[in-house]
């Protein structure tokens, strides 16, 4: 997995020195100035030595002047308190987005320095149900984040747990990607490769996923996933049997299929296309 | 009521019928068979192509003896347990108070890979013992080398003899100091060379890279190195997790197989049945072991005083 934007330009950027964060956000919100969209850039301190340095960066310095490009402060585009309310953050980005469309730009791009908003472990919990929320968002909505964490504040397990919810990321020897890919709350797609090693981190994501069943099912695209191992597949099933629903893992390799027939687990269709 | 020697018995009547020639085979086979008709129980053979087709045509028309293809049923090992606790499992609940069985090991089987079907024969006096059944494991004694004959006599609590006798196996051990025992692991030929790959202490993530790595370009069907790359990522997943380090992963191949030994310090599972059959009381690796065995074409083990060894081999055995 790579910082690549992923299908719908949700991208977790890990640092370890702010300024480059900065390089890659300004690179990520310049793009979305190319594409016509309003970009946002939240920052952790005060927002004015932000703004006053962009003024003399080419492209942002008439963005800033015609406000297609805003420079703001963590608490004044977060529901910030203690702990974020997901639903409510969803809503301010989503009403955000459609103004910008009516504004006449093609979407609502936002790079935000996050760290201050997950550094407690409640905090990060309700943060990741955000992420979640926010990528079933994407999908209906033109709106594009880079999330900012730096990495000697949080810790790499902190940063491992909000990853792993971006389609793009660039945090080496992190192995799968949980991450909603349909606007409904029943789908969501899992790729990489999930063993022991990843297994806690998993169970964390997929709690933090809150899957819905549509239909009796959560279904989970594993057409990019590479490799899961028997705890994986016994845990998805007691998953969904704890929500009355069954697990559809769709799209995997026979081999998968192969291994769930083994195990014969009440919970877990395996649909195999490759 | 159970009927024949099994008579009065509760659980599994496990017998060899070793015999020497085609008519040796039948004087004991049909008999079996149609007194297993006769008394309304249900009756399979499990044999190979020729051995089948030998019965087939000293039966009589309508004879209601179900034939499974000895092919499928005896891919591997613990298939196979798996398949006829299944069957057992269903026909007793179907009413049967008897079930008789002949089968055979497939001739491949006599050979480099005979002693997971010697744990096999072994396993299954307990694997098969919550149902009443009378089975035949039939030995061709032209083609059977006479270690695997020991085996037999080891694994077997009583033989079938071609006069009609029910003999007791002097030799017989019980399953659990069979298992226990710790008989050399013969190195297979691609041994001789150096490991294509050797990682100490690798994640199971680098072990299932270099199966993948090892097991490209036509060595492997998709499905066996799929397969494979699960039994050696859930095989060194035991070893970090319950063996003692370092961890030793090495991988051979040839054309058409992949070998793969991973070996730690410690003193390997202490569940004699581990791999074969599902640890009842859910010990840890009991289930990676299970699967592993599920997953490859050969699993042998060797505990000597550095450490336990288990050798997978994904493709065709050597012969």
């Amino acid at each position: 997995m790579s910082d690549r934007p992923g299908p719908y330009g949700h991208v977790c950027r890990a640092y370890d020195d702010p300024a480059g964060f900065a390089a890659g956000a300004e690179e990520f919100l310049r793009a979305g100035l190319a594409a016509g969209e309003r970009v946002w850039y939240v920052v952790a301190g005060p927002a004015e030595p932000v703004r006053e340095r962009l003024r003399g960066v080419d492209l942002f310095a008439q963005a800033l002047l015609s406000g297609a490009a805003e420079v703001r402060a963590l608490d004044a585009a977060y529901t910030t308190g203690t702990v974020i309310d997901p639903a409510g953050q969803v809503a301010v980005y989503r009403a955000a987005t459609r103004r910008a469309l009516a504004a006449g730009y093609s979407g609502l791009r936002v790079a935000a320095s996050c760290t201050d908003l997950v550094r407690t472990a409640p905090q990060r919990d309700a943060f990741a149900r955000y992420e979640q929320r926010i990528n079933r968002m994407m999908r209906s909505e033109a709106f594009r984040a880079m999330c900012g964490y730096h990495r000697p504040a949080l810790g790499d397990q902190a940063v491992a747990e909000l990853a792993c919810l971006h389609p793009g990321h660039n945090v080496a020897g992190l192995r799968f990607g949980l991450y909603a890919t349909a606007a409904d709350a029943g789908h969501a797609t899992l790729v990489g490769e999930l063993d022991p090693a990843n297994h806690e981190l998993f169970r964390i994501a997929l709690d933090r996923t809150e899957l819905q069943p549509v239909d009796g099912e959560l279904v989970l695209d594993a057409s990019d996933l590479r490799f899961l191992d028997h705890r994986t597949l016994i845990h998805l099933s007691e998953h969904a049997q704890q929500r009355d629903a069954r697990l559809v893992l769709r799209g995997c390799r026979a081999g998968t299929a192969r291994l769930a027939a083994l195990l014969d687990l009440p919970a877990l269709n395996v649909e195999v296309t490759r | 009521m159970r009927t024949g020697p099994a008579a009065g018995r509760s659980g599994y009547f496990h017998e060899a019928l070793c015999y020497a020639s085609d008519d040796e085979l039948l004087a004991v086979t049909v008999p079996f068979l149609l007194g297993g008709v006769a008394a309304g129980e249900p009756t399979f053979v499990a044999f190979g192509e020729r051995t089948a087709g030998l019965v087939r045509s000293a039966l009589p028309a309508g004879h209601g003896i179900e034939f499974l293809t000895g092919g499928d049923v005896y891919a591997r090992p613990t298939a196979a347990v798996r398949m006829y606790r299944q069957l057992l499992a269903d026909l007793v609940a179907g009413g049967a108070t008897q079930i008789r069985i002949i089968g055979e090991v497939p001739r491949v089987g006599l050979g480099s890979t005979w002693d997971w079907w010697a744990r096999y024969e072994a396993a299954i006096n307990r694997a098969y013992d919550d149902w009443p059944l009378w089975s035949m494991c039939a030995y061709d004694t032209r083609i059977t080398p006479a270690a695997a004959l020991a085996d037999v006599g080891a694994t077997h609590p009583c033989f079938a003899r071609p006069d009609g006798r029910h003999v007791p196996s002097r030799g017989y051990l019980g399953p659990e100091s069979f298992l226990r025992r710790n008989p050399p692991m013969p190195a297979d030929p691609i041994q001789a060379d150096p490991p294509l790959v050797e990682l100490t202490d690798p994640t199971a993530a680098q072990a299932r890279a270099a199966v993948h790595r090892v097991g490209q370009g036509g060595r492997l069907s998709e499905d066996d190195l799929d397969d494979f790359v699960v039994a050696v990522s859930e095989t060194v997943t035991n070893a970090l997790r319950h063996g003692c380090p370092p961890v030793r992963l090495r991988l051979w191949a040839a054309p058409e197989r992949v070998v793969a030994t991973v070996r730690d310090g410690g003193r390997g599972p202490a569940d004699p049945y581990a791999g074969l059959l599902l640890a009842a009381d859910g010990k840890p690796g009991g289930l990676g072991l299970w699967i592993t065995h599920q997953s490859c074409n050969h699993v042998t083990q060797r505990r000597d005083a550095e450490g336990f060894t288990l050798r997978l081999t994904a493709g065709r055995p050597p012969g």
